[in-house]
Order: C-alpha cells, then structure tokens, then sequence
C-alpha cells in the first residue's frame, strides 16, 4: 500500500515563473512524447558565439574518440587564463533520453569559468532508448579520459578535473567517478552534482509526493529509466553505473557537492546520497532548496532560490580547487 | 524565463502576453509571496528594472530584470510609467523605461502594484501595528523594547506623534502632513527613542486644535506653541474657568458670527485683513466688535486687549480639550 504524502507547495516566485511556460513545457506521459521533448531541446541549443561573443571566453568544437563513434566536445575557458588551470568536466541533463551539450548551460559553465578562471569541457553522450546502458556512461567516461589525457593541449592541469552535471548528467557525473574509482581511472579533484538523477527505483516518499506536479515527475522519471534499462528497471540487477543510488559502497569517492529541490521527485534520493558519502568518509555539502521543482534555476534563473543556488556553487568550487 | 520574457513581448499583447502576467501575478499572490518577487516579477516581465518606494512606510524594493536587487541611486524620471500602490496615492512603482507603456508593461503595472498594496496592508499597516505604536510611545517601556518595536514600524532615524480624533496615536515621518479634515495635535520629530515626549507635546497640542463648532486651527504643531504649551498644564477638567472664558462661552451663544469674528481677530496680523479673511467690509467689522467688546466687557482692537482675546480664547479650547484628550 502506498503512503499518502500531503503535497509540498513550491516556492511562490517559482511557481509563477512555472505557470508562466506552461504552455511551452512538454509534459513526459508517454514514451510517444520523447520526439517532442528532442525537437524543443534541440530549440534550446545555442551558438558557441553566445559565450564567445564578448571576447571573455575562447571555445573550440572537438570530436573525442568513443567507444562506438566519436564524442563531441566543447571545450572552453576564459580568454585572459594562463595554463595549467583546472577544469570542470561537465555533463549535461536530459532524463537519459534527450541530446545537446550545447544548451543554456554553457551559458553557466562560462559564468563558472569568468568567476573562478577555471576552464571546461562539456560532452555530448549518446542517449536511451536508442543506445540503452552502458552506452551513456561508457561515452561520459571516454570523454573524461580523453580530457585528462588531453589537458595539456588545451592549458588544463590534469590533476584538477572537477566532474559535474545536472539532473541525468548529475547521475552520469556520480556514475562515471565510481567508474573512475573502480577502475584506477582518472583521478577526480571532486564531483559537483546538481539535483542529480541516481535512483532507478523511484520510489521513494519525494517521488510520490510529488507525482504530477512541477517538472520531471514520477511518470517521467519512470519512462527515463525505462529507456535506459528497459525491463531491468527497478528490478535486483541494475548497475551501480547506470544508478548511482544502487552502489553500496561510496568510500573513496571525491569531495561532493549536492543539491536538490524540496518539491522534486529527487529530493530524497539525493539526500539519501549525500548521508551516505559521509557514512562512507566522503565530505560532502548538501543544499535543499524549500519550495523548489527540479531544474529550478533553468526554468526561472532570476528567481531569489535560483540565484542563491547558482551562487552556493561557487565557493565550494573555490575551497575544493585550493 | 529569459525565454519567456522574449516570448512575451513577441506575442500579440492584446491576448495571451497579459493573461500570462495576470496569471504569474496571481501565483505570487496564492503563494504569499513578499515585496521583493513581486517587483522583481514586473522587471523580469517587462525586461526593465522596477522599483517600488512607499516613503510613508519606508519601503524601497529595486530589482533588475536579471533578478539582481540593486538598490536604485537617482531617483525616477519623470517620463517612466509609473502607479500609485496606495488608493489615491502618489506614483510608487515604476519600470525604469521611457513611457507610455504599452499593453504588456501597462497590465504588469497594475497586476503588480494590486500585489504589493496587499503585502503592503497585511505586513505593513498604516498606522502600524497597534501593539507597536502603544510600545513605542510608552515611556515606562524599557528602551530597548521601543527601539525595536519602533523597527517593526519601519521607522526612519527620527519619526514624530501625533494625536489625532480617531481612536488611535500615530507614529509618522518627520515630513508628514495630515490629510484634510484631520484635527490633529503634532508631536515634535525626535528620535525613534525619545517618541514618548513627542507623544506627550502631540496630547498637548491637541488641546490647542479646533473642533468642528470651532473655526480656530484643527490642526496645531507643538513647535508652534511656544509659551502657550506651559497654560495646558493649568486647566484640568475639574479648574474653574476664569471670567473671560465664561465671556467667550456666553458672547459666541449669542449669535453664530460672534465666535468666528473674534477667531479671525485674534489671528489676523491687522483688522483690515480680518474683514478680508471673514469677506466683510471693514466698516462692517468695525461694527460686530463693537458689539463683541461689549459682549466681552473688554476691548479687543487695541495691543494688550488683542493679548488678552488671544489667551481667552486658548483657555476657551483648553477647557473644551480638558476631558477630550486621547490618551496614550
């Protein structure tokens, strides 16, 4: 039987920036909706120009070698940077089903870049239900052995790789540093994780009480880990590569930034991870933003919860690049 | 939402683009949302920055339209589209651009400022908090306890009371005037702290004041009073008033002009503006106070009788306000 959860309003601001597109938003209620979700992610792709254009950062296009066809890169930092910085590998989001490195988080990235003059690459993985698991993981971790080996072309310190995502990226990025762990891989500086998708399970109390509301619900998540895995899903053979969430043991991963929205399928997940990385001796920071829906800083990025999570980012970057 | 403020002002404004604002306004408001996302609401929908000032309640909000508050450093051109919050108040929310504002920026004026005057009613009453105001002019309070209720005024550095007809004291800037028709003593402007003395000299002037049988002032600063303050201590309800307030008391019954013309004498800097200020011919004037002289039993044209009306009749009201005076 399932508990009846009440419902957990969001944030007002938030909650009108959400009324707003709705119209806009395609809601995942059936895989049929996939094609949509792609066309609109493919509207949101920018021009490398929008991040170049003021001269501040310089960006390059380029095709790493995967496991099955090349990866396409982009690779930036900012203009006035010497060598040797660090940089932050980053993977973007899309429920394990959309494609596009080249969305409004570059935008982000180049923020983080100007403000820490750290420089970063962001990859474009293959994606469900065409390329099911591993493909993504394998693809995300290729790209990120093909940063460390490569830093030095590019002015970037090989022993200073942040890894990060957002939401399916968040969950590729946990994914790809156990990978990294258990197979003597790349060595992460740290891992920065935002509202990050690691449980195929979905079931915990947040994705019931949320399901139906907000941004990427219960039904969405479902279909997402469903074309990742297919008739795995949920069940006793899944992969702590695929979900994060399954690995039992987190010991010896870098330190870890997480965040997720009080109001998002996620929450519990992710602080679920979080406890368990300090069980494990991995220092972690942990936000929750009250009243957020997942995606909350994309969706109203001028709202006050947006900004102050955009913002928390940048110190813990700080502290942990030394 | 940088998507869909482009979005906005792309669409037909007539239609879709003001139920959309209509729509993020309402959610603010459902939510309860505070002054900040309600201004910042009206610059992100209208791609300017907005701010909101209420100088009566020391409110100032300003928000760019990536969400940044910047608090604003040159006051609001005139030319910017601007609404008051309060009914029949002056303009206190703007969007930061030459107007008129079109359709789009006219229905996120009018949704937002709607929103704000609710912030402002449910978290910033007029008067202010009763509780607040009692605390803050309360002389027995500890000083601790009136500073901090007189934060949750909102008051500035300096701040005076005023004792007013209605039922309640009011705390009020420095720079306030009353509205019309108000009978009301003021309090010096003092500082936050020193409030209950202002109180104290607000009860005092508000002796002085004029009621509506009365073409005296219904409205008197305590700084205006001079000498005349210490006559307030003097008359209790229970003093037994001297002849010449019993004189005016029986002249003004005798006949409606009596009162007004002696008012008029008393305050005017010379007899001839006297008659202008009562519309009478001087010749007419001369007559009535030859009349109210004798009604008085005193002459009131020379010096040392004009003093001598002038202190009747501030006895007279003193004597009306004895048992009148709001109390703290």
């Amino acid at each position: 039987m399932t508990v009846r959860y009440p419902p957990l309003p969001f944030d007002p601001e938030l909650a009108a920036a959400l009324e707003l597109n709705k119209n806009e938003r395609t809601v995942l209620d059936s895989p049929a909706a996939i094609p949509q979700m792609r066309a609109n992610m493919a509207a949101r792709q920018i021009p490398l120009s929008d991040i170049t254009g003021d001269g501040t950062i310089t960006a390059s296009e380029v095709d790493a070698p995967g496991p099955r066809g090349p990866i396409p890169l982009v690779i930036g930092r900012p203009a006035d940077a010497p060598a040797d910085i660090p940089v932050l590998y980053w993977l973007h989001g899309g429920g394990m089903i959309l494609h596009g490195h080249k969305g409004r988080d570059l935008l982000v990235l180049k923020e983080i870049a100007l403000a820490l003059g750290i420089g970063f690459v962001a990859a474009d993985y293959r994606v469900a239900p065409e390329n099911p698991h591993p493909a993504p993981v394998e693809d995300c971790y290729a790209g990120l052995e093909w940063t460390v080996k490569h830093a030095a072309e590019h002015g970037f310190d090989p022993a200073r790789v942040v890894i990060g995502g957002a939401s399916a990226g968040g969950g590729l990025a946990a994914a790809t540093a156990l990978l990294a762990r258990d197979r003597g891989g790349p060595a992460l500086l740290a891992q920065l994780l935002m509202y990050p998708m690691l449980d195929d399970r979905n079931d915990t109390p947040s994705a019931h009480q949320m399901a139906g509301t907000g941004v990427w619900d219960r039904t969405a998540n479902e279909i997402g880990w469903t074309a990742l895995l297919g008739e795995a899903r949920g069940g006793p053979d899944v992969s702590p590569y695929a979900a994060p969430a399954r690995a039992t043991d987190l010991a010896g991963l870098p330190p870890t930034f997480i965040d997720a929205g009080s109001s998002e399928t996620f929450r519990d997940e992710v602080v679920d991870y979080a406890t368990r990385l300090w069980r494990s001796g991995v220092q972690a920071e942990l936000h929750v933003w009250p009243g957020a829906y997942h995606g909350f800083d994309t969706t109203a990025p001028q709202a006050e919860l947006s900004r102050l999570a955009s913002e928390a980012r940048l110190p813990w970057l700080r502290r942990v690049l030394g | 939402m940088r998507d869909l403020v482009s979005h906005l002002t792309a669409l037909d404004p007539g239609a879709a683009a003001t139920v959309q604002v209509i729509a993020y306004f309402d959610r603010l408001v459902e939510g309860r949302a505070g002054l900040e996302p309600i201004v910042r609401g009206a610059a992100v929908l209208s791609g300017c920055p907005a701010r909101l000032s209420d100088q009566e309640r020391h409110v100032r909000v300003r928000v760019q339209p990536d969400g940044r508050v910047v608090p604003a450093t040159q006051p609001p051109e005139p030319d910017w589209p601007s609404v008051p919050v309060r009914a029949d108040g002056p303009p206190a929310l703007w969007l930061e651009r030459p107007g008129p504002a079109g359709p789009v920026d006219a229905m996120v004026l009018e949704r937002a400022s709607a929103a704000a005057r609710g912030v402002l009613e449910r978290t910033r009453g007029r008067a202010g908090d009763p509780a607040s105001v009692e605390v803050v002019l309360d002389a027995s309070a500890e000083e601790r306890t009136r500073l901090l209720a007189g934060r949750r005024l909102g008051l500035g550095p300096a701040a005076r009371a005023v004792a007013t007809d209605g039922a309640r004291p009011l705390v009020v800037a420095p720079d306030w005037t009353p509205p019309e028709h108000t009978r009301a003593g003021l309090g010096p402007a003092v500082a936050v702290a020193d409030l209950p003395s202002s109180w104290a000299k607000a009860r005092i002037a508000y002796r002085f004041t004029a009621g509506d049988d009365d073409p005296g002032p219904p409205v008197v600063d305590y700084a205006d009073l001079g000498g005349l303050a210490v006559l307030a201590g003097a008359i209790g309800p229970d003093t037994t008033p001297v002849a010449d307030v019993d004189a005016i008391e029986n002249a003004r019954t005798t006949a409606p002009w009596v009162l007004p013309t002696l008012a008029a004498v008393a305050s005017a800097p010379s007899l001839r503006a006297a008659a202008t200020a009562l519309v009478l011919h001087h010749s007419t004037l001369q007559e009535r106070l030859g009349h109210a002289e004798h009604l008085l039993g005193w002459p009131v044209r020379d010096p040392a009788g004009k003093l001598r009306l002038q202190l009747a009749l501030a006895l007279w009201r003193l004597h009306r306000t004895a048992s009148l005076v709001p109390d703290g």
